[in-house]
């Protein structure tokens, strides 16, 4: 996926629906849902509402997303070995990450950055994101 | 094992297959039974589908904690009845299986079950891989045989507090053990989900009957169930707190919201609409 090519045009079209969506599977309301939000950190969102939030999302958009493969997209191009060594993400898979998650407010990341803490950098703009690129993949318009 | 396939199993046979994608089958409620609550009967649809989504992926995974976007409840099953179960399965793969599907007796929905979840996780975590598709083959072949199972209790329910006809919270008792934690799971008891939902749906019927609302003759029974979210395994023996609140009634309809807590931890939440109708 490459996120940095999408534009803040395509992220404002979608994020309505996603926030709603979010609130929806969170059982929170939509203003708690803001873009930076992070779904972890602020929203308390675990993994099963994840998979909630990814399922809702498929149906509101109708794309597929593919599920579990988010932080695996987030390596990008790099090799696991260079993107991290034993759980924790690694210089060159750091400036990945950042790239990967542009979105995310720079004082999140973490160094050094656990493997397992990847998702609580999610904000509510990267699953707009995932969402456009799913739209891209299968050819739907946002 | 004689509880094992026995105590908490409601598929008897699949009489329709198609590999990975939509199966039917049959569940024949014993007539001894004391009663056959409907989440027993979605049970029922849930097992079907796992079946089919266990099988596709070589029994490697299994769906345990589920979400299910809503389950409506269309009419009651009763002891002596059989259920025609349909499932469709949307997507299934070695990390999720989604799926919709319903239960049928003499024709009618009982039940249907829309947009289910459920997250895979290994087999052998729970139970035997093998004894598990020893089994599937039996109820896709000439079927098991009926009637082993043996009903439920209900578990133990106290009131703590609320407003009555407004909220309330109660204790739910687990308990240490029961036949049906030896087929739900072997290797790994958990109490079911859908038993939970059962007393939940009790506990929230009884909040929404105080509530001065409804029409004279009439009482708040379930309609539907949405939101349905689990988040955690609960444990033989767990001491639960739950909650209900009912929302402002509009009309003849409520909806609950439900939440079950164990060590301080939200481990279920659901929402139950209520309609009235007459006694």
């Amino acid at each position: 996926m490459t996120q940095a090519q999408i534009s803040r045009e395509e992220i404002d079209a979608v994020l309505p629906t996603v926030s709603a969506t979010i609130a929806d599977a969170l059982g929170c309301d939509v203003d708690e849902v803001t873009p930076d939000a992070s779904l972890i950190d602020d929203l308390d969102a675990e993994s099963i509402d994840f998979l909630d939030m990814v399922f809702r999302l498929e149906r509101a958009f109708k794309v597929k997303i593919p599920r579990g493969k988010i932080v695996e997209n987030a390596r990008g191009a790099l090799t696991e070995a260079e993107f991290e060594q034993n759980g924790i993400v690694t210089d060159v898979g750091l400036k990945q990450l950042r790239d990967y998650l542009s979105e995310v407010p720079a004082d999140r990341f973490k160094t050094p950055t656990k493997v397992k803490d990847i998702p609580r950098l999610f904000t509510t703009t990267t699953f707009a994101k995932l969402v456009i690129a799913a739209q891209r993949e299968s050819g739907v318009k946002a | 094992m004689a509880d094992h396939f026995a105590a908490f199993s409601f598929v008897d046979r699949i009489t329709e297959y198609e590999p990975g994608r939509r199966a039917r089958g049959r569940y024949a409620i014993p007539p001894r039974i004391a009663a056959f609550p409907s989440c027993l009967v979605a049970e029922a649809v849930g097992q079907l589908a796992a079946w089919v989504s266990m099988a596709h992926i070589g029994f490697r995974g299994r769906p345990v904690a589920a979400l299910a976007n809503e389950t409506r409840f269309l009419a009651e099953a009763r002891p002596g009845d059989t259920l025609d179960l349909a499932v469709d399965v949307e997507s299934c793969d070695d990390e999720a299986v989604a799926y919709g599907g319903r239960a049928m007796v003499d024709g009618n929905d009982a039940i249907e079950l829309v947009d289910c979840l459920g997250p895979m996780l290994p087999v052998e975590d729970f139970d035997s891989p093998q004894a598990m598709a020893a089994r599937f083959e039996l109820i896709l072949g000439e079927g098991a045989p009926p009637g082993r199972f043996g009903g439920v209790r209900p578990p133990t329910v106290v009131r703590t507090g609320g407003e009555r006809g407004v909220s309330a919270t109660a204790s739910l008792s687990v308990p240490e053990s029961a036949p049906f934690f030896r087929d739900h799971f072997p290797r790994r008891p958990v109490f079911p989900a859908t038993l939970l939902l059962d007393a939940q749906i009790r506990f929230a019927l009884e909040l929404a009957g105080e509530a001065a609302h409804w029409a004279a003759g009439t009482r708040p029974l379930p309609s539907r169930m949405t939101h349905v979210k689990m988040r955690a395994f609960i444990p033989p023996g767990a001491m639960l707190e739950i909650g209900a609140e009912l929302g402002p009634p509009s009309g003849s309809m409520a909806t609950v919201r439900l939440s079950a807590r164990m060590d301080d931890k939200t481990v279920a939440t659901a929402r139950l609409e209520v309609v009235a109708k007459e006694t």
